[in-house]
């Protein structure tokens, strides 16, 4: 009866494993088979196998080690305040007795944007008439001074990561409120009886249970630095210059769409992957030994 | 008998639809020009009824790579166009079907040549075969916003700046500025367009981007240095008037509304600010005049043209091929409409002899500067060079990279990249 079982619930698990392997895993097998080959996107000649001279040729490219040097700076600088400012956040909300669904709702609001309405939004902002440049005029109490936010390496880089914490803070707040709300009450009850304070409880009960909802939050957000490609394109588009927040999935599409070398560009994206991998691996490996169980 | 008639006619309609030829169109975004192309589809289908067009647009910055991802997959449409400097490697490649002369009515190459100014389709002649059927060619003059020069004493009818020196004396007149912040340009070019504005100026001063064999790229850094040193000044290190990261000046001018006084654009620009602003339009407020020269130039050479010519997939059948070529030679047997309606040059002799072009408002000036003028480079790698070219401008211009750094690394990333072609 239980093999019956697992045989029809293999059968209704077929439509999407048939649909994954078209729509995903056949992409990237062809990506490492196309990794290994020269070929000119718009060319009708056969792809001419050349072994791992792309990936030579990437490690050897100043371009290439710019994309990753650009890439960890906009990966570090936004995805280490993404996570702990989303925990702050959420636990600011976890303290709120009213109004904590408008407050998820509010943060989590930009998340719903489309990347490219965000940027464009973000771009006019960052214009040197633009509310950026009055802002900070404002707040240093300066007049007509231009923070170059477009043009400037360091300001450029910290504008991308502006607008990529902006946009997804709220939606990892989410999630670790949702951890919290997880974290059976009793337990908060108990500590406080025991006389923990405020702090003490957040510190030694909520942050160790919570352990799972941070892996969870700093892989994917990890992952979303990692692959990051609208608003370093837009900006780009916007005239903003290319070098300092040429992130690896700029290059990439560069290198495919712009340079039609659709075999260099599929082995900049199979190092992603393997880059992708290696660090979620590193998290979970770090993680691991401090499951919880209530 | 009732269900023999009912049989038969549905398999009239089957076989009729079945015999339809439908030919897909990709084409950029102009406002102007759709309304124009759908009555020629109208007028053509009712010529035609086998034929069905279906054209479809694209925003122009959009449909290269749409275009591209659609011809890797083999899925290309029946006719598209795009700039001519994006199209030369779909020509190259064979991805395009040379122009069926029989369809013209023509019997050879030199007939369809005749039809147009001399050269305007060498772009498109590869191993003695014609590619394409020139949609527009554009050169790009200096449009002026009279206004402004007069408030500032200007007299823009003799002010107007005649050399690229001139135009850092007028623009420091016309700029307004609240501390580092430009509220009004006087000028500013057109970013990222540097084959377009860029190259020739550096030719005035005797630089080429390739030389006379097409092996090495980037010749007579002295010239190059100069139109790079001339762009530091420019930008928001130097002299500050103007920079990549403010809205395109040729956007902002038709609004006429206080944040740019000229700008760099086409023919076609006229007829936007007609559509965009009429009052402004109206007001005959603004002018065109020549792209400058540099003071001390070696060779007079305006802004560089380029063309987008309607191409046909060499992949749709032979029978979809011949329809597509006929339908483009409809199309653009109006040039004068496409001149009126849109504000696009088609370098046909019958054009430009008309009254009708010589009567537009300064086409003759287009047209001149064009004289003197040739097409973009054409090269494979066009792209990839004017984006290191673009990377060299804007580093000296938003960095305090020097213009002798700039211009090294330029030189050699060009050079490594023409070695990795050959």
């Amino acid at each position: 009866m239980e093999k019956k079982k697992a045989i029809w619930g293999f059968i209704f698990t077929i439509p999407a494993i048939v649909f994954f392997m078209i729509f995903d895993f056949y992409p990237v097998i062809n990506a490492f088979w196309m990794s290994f080959f020269k070929k000119d996107l718009l060319s009708l000649k056969p792809p001419k196998f050349i072994g791992f001279k792309n990936y030579t040729y990437l490690f050897t490219s100043e371009a290439f080690w710019n994309s990753v040097k650009a890439t960890a700076i906009f990966t570090l600088g936004t995805f280490i305040p993404m996570v702990l400012v989303s925990l702050v956040l959420a636990a600011l909300i976890m303290t709120r007795k009213r109004f904590q669904k408008f407050l998820q709702m509010a943060y989590y609001s930009p998340a719903v944007l489309s990347s490219v309405v965000a940027a464009m939004i973000w771009l006019l902002m960052f214009d040197p008439r633009g509310l950026a440049n009055q802002f900070l005029n404002f707040l240093f109490s300066t007049q007509g001074i231009d923070y170059h936010w477009l043009s400037n390496e360091n300001m450029l880089r910290l504008a991308t990561i502006i607008v990529y914490f902006w946009k997804y803070v709220g939606y990892f707040t989410v999630i670790f409120v949702s951890g919290m709300a997880s974290i059976p009450r009793s337990i908060h009850e108990a500590a406080i009886v025991d006389g923990a304070s405020g702090w003490q409880d957040f510190l030694h009960i909520t942050l160790p249970l919570l352990k799972p909802t941070t892996l969870l939050v700093s892989v994917m957000s990890m992952i979303q630095c990692l692959k990051t490609f609208s608003t370093q394109y837009l900006f780009v588009q916007g005239g903003a210059p290319r070098g300092p927040i040429d992130v690896i999935t700029l290059n990439i599409y560069n290198t495919a769409i712009r340079d039609h070398q659709i075999g260099r560009a599929s082995a900049m994206s199979v190092i992603l992957f393997f880059v992708i991998m290696f660090f979620t691996y590193l998290q979970f490996k770090v993680s691991r030994s401090e499951e919880v169980t209530y | 008998m009732k269900k023999v008639l009912v049989f038969l006619s549905m398999l009239l309609v089957v076989v009729s639809m079945a015999a339809k030829v439908e030919l897909v169109v990709w084409t950029h975004e102009d406002p102007n020009r759709t309304p124009l192309e759908e009555g020629y589809i109208k007028e053509f289908e009712k010529m035609y009824p086998n034929v069905e067009i279906k054209r479809v647009t694209y925003p122009s910055d959009k449909i290269k790579e749409v275009l591209l991802t659609a011809f890797a997959a083999r899925k290309g449409p029946d006719i598209f166009n795009i700039e001519i400097q994006d199209e030369y490697p779909y020509i190259v490649n064979g991805r395009v079907a040379p122009v069926d002369l029989s369809v013209l009515g023509l019997k050879n190459y030199n007939d369809l040549k005749n039809l147009y100014l001399e050269g305007s389709l060498d772009a498109v002649t590869y191993e003695g075969k014609i590619y394409g059927l020139p949609l527009e060619l554009t050169n790009w003059c200096i449009f002026i916003n009279k206004k402004y020069f007069r408030e500032v004493g200007l007299d823009p009818e003799k002010d107007y700046p005649k050399t690229w020196e001139d135009m850092v004396r007028v623009s420091e007149k016309l700029v307004i500025r609240d501390g580092q912040i430009i509220k009004r340009r006087g000028f500013d070019f057109r970013y990222p367009y540097y084959l377009t504005f860029f190259v020739p100026m550096v030719e005035q001063l005797g630089g080429a981007l390739f030389s006379a064999d097409g092996k090495t790229a980037i010749i007579n850094d002295n010239a190059w240095l100069k139109v790079l040193d001339f762009m530091k000044q420019w930008g928001p290190n130097g002299k500050n008037l103007g920079s990549p990261t403010y809205t395109a000046a040729r956007k902002e001018f038709n609004k006429d509304n206080n944040t740019v006084a000229m700008c760099l654009s086409g023919l076609y620009q006229i007829d936007r600010i007609k559509a965009e602003n009429p009052a402004f339009y109206n007001s005959k407020e603004w002018m065109v005049v020549p792209f400058p020269v540099f003071q001390n130039a070696v060779k007079d050479v305006r802004c560089n043209f380029y063309g987008h010519y309607y191409m046909v997939n060499a992949e749709s059948s032979k029978e979809k091929q011949e329809w597509a070529w006929r339908f483009i030679n409809f199309m653009l047997s109006h040039p004068q409409e496409y001149l009126t309606k849109v504000g696009l040059i088609q370098p046909r002799k019958d054009l430009i002899e008309s009254d009708v072009f010589k009567n537009y408002p300064y086409a003759n000036v287009f047209l001149e500067d064009m004289k003197k003028a040739h097409i973009v480079p054409l090269h494979p790698q066009g792209p990839q060079i004017e984006q290191l070219i673009r990377e060299a401008v804007e580093s000296v211009m938003l960095t305090k990279t020097t213009s002798q750094d700039a211009l090294k690394t330029l030189k050699k990333k060009a050079n490594d990249l023409l070695k990795e072609e050959q």
